[in-house]
């Protein structure tokens, strides 16, 4: 762990270097710049602090499934995390479009590998719901259990701007759809897929901050489209917007 | 040889069972038989033409998976077990002996290093069954040889295991009806040409000239369409979805003259129109004559009875329906249900076996689920 460690800090003292020289002609040492809060940056609020967030996600839809109509669908999105200990944070997300929701629970262990580089490995089970009762349309419902391994790397890009990527797998537990009285269940561990989310976490006003990022999923199958029973073994790209305000 | 037959070596990409079944395709005075293989993983078929070579006859052609891209040459050959011992199949069968076809099929690599053996297990379910393929045969999006809506795919739907069709029908600008899906021309369903907007906003003479679909071939009229049905294949259904607002009397025309051809043919072939919206119910009940017009309605059950039509089409979306599915048939109603195409749905479908025929996109999965189903 400590080579690893070692080595993820020179690359990213190196790449830090390219990236960030601006950051320094504010002549301040990361040392001293003060803890800010953020729901996607690796590192844990404090034993027994909250973080919250709320915002919204939009999921465009991939062309195979919606095919000339691309829409931005639009969902609710909270997160909650929880410091257990300095490394170690409970997160929790809920998204929602009413028809459809997704309840998320993770555990994540962050820590610092540079004063600017952080690091967290985590690990969500997420469970969705969705119901759709449409006179001579639908009379359907599904739910199912996901859980995705990730790991997150941070970097404090200048005194208030962070840049989170983060890299997770996407992996199918159970699927269950209804139609009418008649259902099917898929109850085989599958991997579903891979995501990447880039995220900037900075000050926005009142000492309030936010959340803003793209994320990009290449699934076989995404909660939110449950209803259009996708057909395809082939991974689909899922674009997504992220903002949040952090509360 | 049609039949279900049981899969040994191959089973892991193709799963333990297999539907062989032929299909034919008529140009002028030829007749060109095909053997189609549907299997129940990743709706997979096969798609064979028959050679004699030396002492034996050799299918060769190619399979396909359409839930992804994969897809690979086979070579087979006819074999039957004769007292337990493998020989070349002599043209007819002994008491005992039992079909085999084997050979050789390649996936990833072009090279056929791969066994496949196929033995004769039952014959096919016999109970009539309607397998109609979505768009003519199938989505561009499947990956398809040929384009949705298209003459090609038409000639093509028999052996993904249709035994009908649904087509899509729309008015060009000077009121010529053709085959096409969307709203708008679009790089999903044809080549990049520059036009764009809706297909209504051309005539037919641009649209020939301009505009290929995705694989090449020109948007059809729908009477190409339905000469190419009557002349061309065995499919015996025809659903033509109404796509368009406005007058129905040209379609209502072109499907009385083709069932008329199809008679002369000596085709029992059924030419239906689709009735999706209230739209198109009232263009319907805006016709002056309604005789020998048959309509196929997919609102709900009241509006199917006073229309008087013949066959009721709810969404798979609704669920089985049994107890007003039941209720249609004893009316003397046929029921389809669309566009379903989940396999494990499909397959709960045709076990509980209530509908008389299934709409899909993955004709292969209903015909595979279809014909192994054990009365």
């Amino acid at each position: 762990m400590v080579i690893l460690r070692n080595i993820v800090a020179r690359i990213s003292q190196s790449v830090g270097l390219l990236v960030v020289v601006a950051s320094f002609a504010l002549g301040q040492s990361p040392e001293s710049w003060p803890l800010q809060p953020g729901i996607y940056f690796p590192q844990a609020p404090l034993p027994g602090k909250w973080r919250k967030s709320v915002g919204a996600v939009f999921t465009t839809t991939p062309p195979e499934l919606t095919e000339e109509v691309r829409v931005s669908v639009p969902a609710v999105d909270f997160n909650i995390q929880r410091g257990l200990t300095k490394h170690l944070f409970l997160a929790s997300r809920f998204q929602t479009q009413f028809v459809q929701s997704n309840l998320g629970l993770g555990l994540r262990w962050a820590t610092p590998l540079t004063n600017r580089l952080f690091l967290s490995a985590g690990y969500d089970v997420t469970g969705w719901l969705g119901a759709l009762q449409i006179k001579d349309v639908f009379a359907s419902e599904a739910y199912g259990v996901e859980t995705f391994p990730s790991i997150s790397m941070g970097y404090k890009l200048t005194r208030d701007l962070r840049l989170t990527v983060k890299s997770e797998a996407i992996i199918d537990l159970y699927y269950r759809s209804q139609v009418g009285n008649l259902a099917v269940v898929y109850n085989r561990r599958a991997i579903n897929g891979f995501a990447f989310t880039f995220i900037l976490e900075q000050p926005f006003y009142n000492q309030r901050h936010v959340s803003v990022g793209i994320r990009a999923a290449y699934s076989n199958f995404n909660w939110q489209l449950w209803s259009l029973y996708d057909t395809f073994d082939r991974n689909l790209f899922y674009p997504q917007l992220i903002f949040g305000f952090i509360l | 040889m049609e039949g279900v037959y049981t899969v040994s070596n191959g089973a892991s990409q193709f799963g333990d069972q297999a539907v062989l079944k032929w299909t034919y395709l008529f140009t002028g005075t030829d007749t060109t038989h095909y053997l189609s293989i549907f299997t129940g993983t990743d709706a997979t078929y096969f798609n064979l033409e028959g050679t004699p070579e030396a002492d034996s006859l050799v299918l060769k052609g190619y399979w396909r998976k359409l839930v992804n891209a994969s897809i690979g040459e086979v070579r087979l050959i006819l074999r039957e077990k004769h007292n337990g011992k493998l020989q070349l199949f002599k043209g007819s069968l002994a008491p005992g002996d039992t079909l085999v076809v084997d050979g050789l099929y390649g996936d990833k690599s072009a090279a056929l290093n791969n066994q496949l053996t196929l033995t004769y297990n039952r014959p096919l379910n016999p109970k009539p069954f309607s397998i109609m393929a979505h768009r003519s045969g199938g989505r561009t999006s499947d990956l398809l040889p040929a384009s949705e809506n298209s003459v090609e795919i038409i000639k093509l739907a028999s052996r993904l295991g249709a035994t009908g069709i649904e087509v899509d029908v729309r008015f060009t600008k000077d009121g010529v009806p053709v085959l096409y899906h969307d709203n708008t021309l679009n790089l999903r369903l044809i080549q990049k040409n520059g036009l764009t907007g809706p297909l209504e906003d051309y005539t037919y003479q641009q649209l020939s000239t301009l505009v290929r679909l995705i694989n090449g071939e020109k948007i059809p009229t729908l009477e190409e369409a339905l000469e190419t049905v009557v002349n061309n294949t065995s499919l015996n259904f025809v659903w033509l979805d109404t796509k368009y607002i406005g007058p129905m009397d040209k379609v209502q025309a072109i499907q009385q003259k083709y069932r008329q051809k199809a008679l002369l043919a000596g085709r029992n072939l059924r030419i239906i129109i689709g009735l999706p919206t209230t739209e198109a119910v009232d263009s319907y009940k805006a016709l002056a004559n309604k005789d020998n017009t048959p309509i196929l309605c997919e609102l709900d059950t009241s509006i199917t009875r006073s229309l008087d039509a013949r066959i009721w089409a709810p969404r798979w979306t609704l669920g089985p329906q049994t107890d007003e599915v039941l209720a249609m048939q004893a009316e003397g109603l046929t029921v389809f249900v669309w566009t379903l195409d989940e396999p494990e749905f499909i397959r709960e479908f045709i076990s509980q076996n209530h509908f008389d025929g299934i709409l899909s996109n993955y004709s292969p999965v209903v015909a595979y689920y279809h014909y192994i189903e054990q009365q």
